[in-house]
C-alpha cells in the first residue's frame, strides 16, 4: 500500500557568519588562480585537453597537464549559475538551491553492511540501497539521496543498479557519487531521461546529478571528467570534490591544504563552464587531516570539522553553490562519537549559507552502514535546525498576559496557552522515550525499532510500470552489454 | 612537587553570531520591564523588603510582592560592571571577564558519585568534590571551579566543605551555587578572606563567587537572597540564575519563558544594586522543557533553539552571562545521547561571546558523577575552541612553493613544510588515540584512563599549612554553630 512521503524541513538557517574575512578569501582565490597558472593540472583525458586548448589553456600534451591563464578561469566561472533547482520525482520534493535553505544527503558509498535482520557484518549489496532509499525517503531531514552503498552484487554495472533503486525507492532527487565513463553515463541519462519524461522536463527539473571527485594533489580522473562532460551536456547538474588529505596530498597547513583542493575542483568547473556555458555545477571541498602514524584521511578531527563550512564559504566565493562535508564520522559504531563530531560541523555549514550537504548514516569514515544511524543522525540533523531557526518574540510568544495571569508562585500547568503551545515544542522521538517501569530507553534501541517500523510500514508512490520496465530494460542492456 | 601549570585555554571567538535583532532584544527587555512592574516579583525575606522600599519600590508586605518601575530599574542597573575580575588563589590564573573571551567551569551540584575505583554508584561526599577539583585544575579548558557534588558527608555545612575541597585541591577560582543563606554565607567569605589574605584583596581579586536560583514563577528565595546581599557587601560576584520550565512554571514559548525568567534575575541584580551600588553580578537563564507525558525535567528538547539568547539579553542589560552548556539527560558516561544532546553547546556558547559557563562533567540531568564525563565533554569543548579560532592565511600556510614543487600527481610526505607543520595539523582528541594495537582506542577508555593519570600525577600547588589551618577552624567553627540544632 502507498504511503505519502513526508515534507522536507531542510535547515533555514535565521542568522549568518562569515569565517573568513574579505581579504582571507581573496588570498586564497588568488592562491588557486596562481597554483593554475603556474603549477597546472593533470587532466589524462584527450577529449578534456582539447576543450581546454580551444578556450585558452595551455596544454602540454605529452604530460596531459594544463595551465590556466588566471584571465581564463575567471571569465569561464562567469558562467556557471549561483542558483538553479535540483528536481525530484514529485516536484514538491525539488530543491531550490537558492542560498536560503540547507538540503543534506545521506552518506555514500559505503562497502559494507550491518545487516538489517541477522545484524552480520557483510558486503553491502544492491537490496541495502533499495532499503536505505525507502528508510530516507521517510525522514524530513534527508532532502536527496546518494545511493549510500555499493550494489556490489552488480560489479560491472553497480552504479546504475544503485541509481535503479533509488529512482524505485524515493521521491527525491537521487545524486550518484559513482557514475564514471561515457559508457556507464550514457545509460545513467538514459535513465534519467525515463524519471524525468522528456528532455526539456530533464533540464528544467533534473532528477538526477553527478558528484566526481578528483585526484589529489592537482590530477583529474579521466572517467570521471567525461562523464561529467555528458552529464553537463545533458543539463544535469555536476560537482567536482576535491578529499585533499593535509600532510600527505596536500601541504601540512590548513590553508595549503584549502588552495590546492580548490584548484581541483576549479579546474574542473573551468572545463565544464568551457564545453557547456551556464551548466550547473558545484564545488565540494572536503579535505581529512593525515593521521601521521598510519597515513589515514581523518575527516572529524579538533580542526577537521572547520574545513567543511571553509570550504562553503570558498565556493560562494566563485558564485557556485556548494555540497558541503556533514556527518562524516570516524567512529567505529554509532555512539558519542559520531554525535560528537556531526553537530557543530553542520550548523556552521548551515550559518555559512551552504545549499547541499551529503553524509548522513554511515559510520567508518563513510565506509559502514548501520541501518539506525541515519535515523540517530537524522535527530542530530533536527537540533541543528531548530537552533538554526531563530526566536519567534511575537506578543503570543512573549505571552505577558498569561503571565501576568499566573503571577509570582503559580504554574502554568492548567492555561489555555500552555495547552495550545506545548503541543508545538518538539521533543526528539529517540530521546526522552519513557521506559516501562520508569526512566526513558536507550535511542539507540529505539533507532533501530524505527528503521524497522518505516521499513515494515513505509511505502512511498511507486514508479508507473512504464517507467519500471523502461528503467528494467535499460539496465539489461548495460548488463548484456557488459556481459553480465 | 607541584605540576608545572599551562596556561588556561579560553574560548576566543574570532567571529561571533547575534541570534537576537535589537528589536527582539528591545521587546524582551520591555517584557520584563512590564513584569517587573505589573505582575511583580516575590521576595519573602524581610530585608530585601525594607531595602526596595527604602529606595522607593512599590512594596506589598502582605504578600510580599514587590513591584519595580522602569525608572528605578534603570538607575539600579546603572551601576551594574559590564565586566570585572574573578580572582583565584594563584594569580596567573585570574580571570578577567573581557568582550570577545569565554571561561568554562564543571557541572554542578550532583548527588551521586561512580566510585573513582569500586565504579560502584554511590552518594557523593567531600572526597569527590576535592578530586574533581585537582582534575579541573589540571586542564587548561576548565578556568574556573564549580564543586561538581555534594559533600553529603557533611550535613548542612556540605556547602562549606565543598569550597573547602576546592581551594584546598586547585588554585583557581572557586564558584559555589550551594551556600545559602546569611550565616553559611558569613562564613563563606571569611573563608575566601583567608584564601586572600585580606578583605582588600579580596574585594580586589575576589577569589570566590556564588550562584544563586531563583523560583520560578517569579519568586525569591529566602535563604538564596539573603545570603547573596552578604557577598555583594564584601563585594564578592554574585549570580542569579532562572530555571524557567516551559509549561510547568513558565509559559509554554520560548519568548514568555525568557521573559519571565529574566524579570526573576533582574529583579534580583536590582536589590544587589540597591544594597551595593557597582556590585559585580552576573545573569543566567537556563530554560528547560517539561515532558508532556511524564511531567519530567528535560535539559534537551529537540527544539533547543536559542539557548544561548539569553547571553544576549544580559548583554543587552549591560551584565555578564553564565551560560549553560552539557547537562545531558543521557544516564550515562559516552552515550550517543550524551553527545548529541550537548555537542553543539561550547561552540554556540562561543559565538554568542557569553562571558562565563557551567556545565562540564555530570550526566542525569546534572545528578550523577562519571568521572570520565568531564574529559569527554572537554573533548566537545576543544572542538569548538578550534572552531571559532581564526584561519592563518599567510605566505607559510599557503605553501604555494611547496605545491609548486610537488606538483600535480606527486605527495607532501617528504617536504620540508609537511615536517615543519604535520605535527600540528592533527589535533587529537580522546577519538583519535591510538592503542598499543595499533588501533584507535575506545574514547571512553581513553577518558577514564586520563582521570586515573591525572589523579595519580597532577599534585596542585598546595595552599599554605597556616591556611589550610585557618580554613579547617573556620569550618569548626561553622558546624558547630550551624549543625548544632
Amino acid at each position: 500500500m502507498e504511503s505519502e512521503t513526508p515534507a522536507l524541513q531542510p535547515i533555514k538557517p535565521a542568522y549568518h557568519v562569515r569565517i573568513l574575512e574579505d581579504e582571507q578569501l581573496d588570498q586564497l582565490q588568488s592562491a588557486t588562480l596562481e597554483i593554475l597558472e603556474q603549477v597546472g593540472i593533470q587532466c589524462p583525458s584527450e577529449k578534456a585537453l582539447q576543450i581546454y586548448a580551444d578556450h585558452g589553456g595551455l596544454v602540454d600534451f605529452s604530460r596531459q597537464v594544463v595551465k590556466l591563464p588566471r584571465q581564463i578561469v575567471l571569465e569561464a566561472m562567469l558562467h556557471a549559475p549561483r542558483y538553479y533547482t535540483m528536481g525530484a520525482r514529485q516536484p514538491s520534493f525539488d530543491l531550490k538551491l537558492d542560498g536560503k535553505a540547507l538540503y543534506c544527503a545521506t552518506d555514500g558509498c559505503g562497502v559494507e553492511t550491518i545487516d538489517f535482520i541477522s545484524r552480520q557484518r557483510r558486503p553491502s549489496k544492491k537490496d541495502d540501497v533499495a532499503s536505505m532509499a525507502r528508510l530516507t525517503d521517510y525522514l524530513s531531514a534527508i532532502g536527496f539521496y546518494w545511493p549510500i552503498v555499493s550494489a556490489q552484487d552488480f560489479p560491472k554495472t553497480a552504479p546504475l543498479h544503485e541509481i535503479d533503486a533509488s529512482f524505485n525507492n524515493t521521491v527525491k532527487h537521487v545524486q550518484s557519487e559513482t557514475v564514471m565513463g561515457e559508457w556507464t553515463a550514457r545509460y545513467a541519462i538514459e535513465m534519467a531521461d525515463v524519471i524525468a519524461g522528456n528532455e526539456r522536463a530533464r533540464r528544467q527539473r533534473p532528477p538526477l546529478s553527478l558528484l566526481v571527485c578528483s585526484i589529489a594533489p592537482l590530477a583529474q580522473d579521466r572517467e570521471g571528467l567525461e562523464s561529467a562532460l555528458l552529464f553537463a551536456g545533458a543539463g544535469l547538474p555536476v560537482g567536482f570534490m576535491s578529499m585533499v588529505n593535509t600532510g600527505s596530498t596536500a601541504p601540512a597547513t590548513i590553508a595549503g591544504t584549502l588552495v590546492t583542493g580548490d584548484a581541483e575542483i576549479i579546474s574542473a568547473l573551468v572545463l565544464i563552464q568551457m564545453a557547456y556555458p551556464g551548466a550547473p555545477v558545484f564545488h565540494s571541498l572536503m579535505p581529512g587531516i593525515m593521521q601521521p602514524r598510519t597515513g589515514d584521511y581523518q575527516s572529524s578531527t579538533f580542526e577537521g570539522s572547520l574545513l567543511y563550512p571553509l570550504g562553503a564559504e570558498m565556493a560562494h566565493r566563485w558564485g557556485v553553490p556548494t555540497l558541503a562535508g556533514v556527518f562524516g564520522t570516524d567512529a567505529q559504531v554509532p555512539g558519542w562519537q559520531s554525535a560528537a563530531e556531526a553537530a557543530s560541523s553542520l550548523l556552521l555549514c548551515a550559518l555559512v549559507g551552504a545549499e547541499t550537504g551529503s553524509g548522513l548514516g554511515l559510520v567508518e569514515s563513510c565506509m559502514l552502514l548501520y541501518p539506525e544511524a541515519v535515523l540517530l543522525d537524522s535527530d542530530v540533523y533536527h537540533r541543528v535546525r531548530n537552533e538554526a531557526a531563530g526566536l519567534d518574540t511575537s506578543p503570543e510568544a512573549i505571552a505577558l498576559e498569561v503571565i501576568k495571569e499566573v503571577g509570582p508562585k503559580g504554574h502554568f500547568l492548567a492555561h489555555r496557552h500552555t495547552r495550545t503551545n506545548l503541543r508545538q515544542r518538539l521533543y526528539s522521538d529517540l530521546t526522552g522515550q519513557p521506559n516501562q517501569g520508569g526512566g526513558y530507553r536507550d535511542p539507540i534501541e529505539v533507532a533501530r525499532e524505527k528503521a524497522n517500523w518505516i521499513l515494515e510500514n513505509h511505502h512511498p508512490q511507486p514508479l508507473d510500470e512504464a517507467q519500471k520496465d523502461e528503467l528494467t530494460r535499460i539496465l539489461k542492456s548495460a548488463d548484456r552489454e557488459t556481459g553480465h | 612537587m607541584p605540576t608545572q601549570y599551562p596556561p588556561l585555554e579560553p574560548l576566543r571567538t574570532t567571529y561571533r553570531l547575534r541570534f537576537l535583532t535589537d528589536k527582539q532584544l528591545d521587546d524582551l527587555q520591555s517584557a520584563t520591564l512590564t513584569i517587573m512592574e505589573k505582575t511583580g516579583v516575590k521576595f519573602p525575606s524581610k530585608k530585601a523588603l525594607t531595602i526596595f522600599a527604602e529606595h522607593g519600590a512599590q512594596v506589598d508586605w502582605e504578600s510580599q510582592i514587590v513591584r519595580l518601575k522602569p525608572d528605578l530599574v534603570f538607575k539600579a542597573l546603572a551601576t551594574v560592571p559590564r565586566f570585572f575580575l574573578m580572582g583565584a588563589r594563584n594569580a596567573g590564573y585570574d580571570l578577567q571577564l573581557e568582550e570577545g573571551v569565554t571561561y568554562f567551569t564543571m557541572d554542578g551540584c550532583g548527588v551521586e558519585t561512580i566510585d573513582f575505583d569500586t565504579r560502584e554508584r554511590r552518594p557523593s561526599r567531600k572526597e569527590d568534590v576535592g578530586v574533581m577539583a585537582k582534575i579541573a585544575d589540571y586542564i587548561p579548558s576548565i578556568g574556573f571551579i564549580w564543586p561538581m557534588v555534594s559533600a553529603q558527608d557533611h550535613a548542612e555545612t556540605a556547602p562549606l566543605h565543598e569550597i573547602d575541597a576546592c581551594w584546598n585541591n586547585s588554585v583557581k577560582h572557586v564558584q559555589s551555587e550551594t551556600v545559602m543563606g546569611e550565616i553559611p554565607c558569613r562564613y563563606a567569605v571569611e573563608m575566601a578572606t583567608v584564601i586572600a589574605g585580606s578583605r582588600e584583596e579580596l574585594r580586589r581579586r575576589p577569589q570566590f563567587s556564588l550562584v544563586v536560583c531563583t523560583i520560578a514563577p517569579l519568586v525569591q528565595d529566602t535563604a538564596g537572597i539573603e545570603g547573596a546581599l552578604i557577598l555583594a557587601e564584601a563585594g564578592l560576584p554574585v549570580g542569579f540564575l532562572a530555571m524557567p520550565t516551559l509549561g510547568t512554571t513558565a509559559p509554554a514559548t520560548l519568548a514568555g519563558a525568557f521573559a519571565m525568567g529574566d524579570a526573576e534575575i533582574i529583579s534580583a541584580a536590582v536589590l544587589m544594586q540597591l544594597h551595593a551600588p557597582g556590585a559585580p553580578v552576573f545573569h543566567s537563564l537556563m530554560q528547560a522543557w517539561a515532558d508532556p507525558r511524564t511531567g519530567g525535567y528535560v535539559s534537551y528538547s529537540l527544539d533547543s533553539r536559542t539557548r544561548y539568547a539569553p547571553v544576549e539579553m544580559a548583554h543587552h542589560w549591560g551584565m555578564p552571562s553564565l551560560g549553560a552548556c552539557y547537562g545531558t539527560d543521557s544516564r550515562e558516561a559516552g552515550t550517543w545521547q550524551g553527545a548529541a544532546e550537548v555537542a553543539l553547546d561550547p561552540f554556540m556558547a562561543g559565538l554568542a561571546c557569553a562571558d562565563i559557563v557551567t556545565g562540564m562533567g555530570l550526566s542525569e540531568t546534572y545528578t550523577l558523577l562519571y568521572p570520565e564525563q568531564i574529559i569527554m565533554d572537554v573533548d566537545l569543548y576543544q572542538r569548538a575552541r578550534y572552531q571559532l579560532m581564526n584561519l592563518d592565511v599567510n605566505e607559510e600556510t599557503l605553501a604555494l612553493d611547496t605545491v609548486h614543487a610537488v606538483g600535480p600527481g606527486g605527495h607532501y610526505l617528504g617536504q620540508r613544510h609537511t615536517r615543519s607543520h604535520i605535527r600540528e595539523s592533527l589535533v587529537r582528541g580522546v577519538t583519535h588515540q591510538i592503542g598499543e594495537d595499533g588501533k584507535y582506542q575506545n574514547p571512553r577508555q581513553v577518558a577514564i584512563d586520563k582521570v586515573d593519570w591525572i589523579r595519580k600525577n597532577h599534585n596542585p600547588e598546595p595552599l599554605d599549612i597556616e591556611k589550610q589551618s585557618e580554613l579547617r577552624r573556620i569550618l569548626a567553627a561553622a558546624d558547630k554553630e550551624i549543625c548544632k540544632g
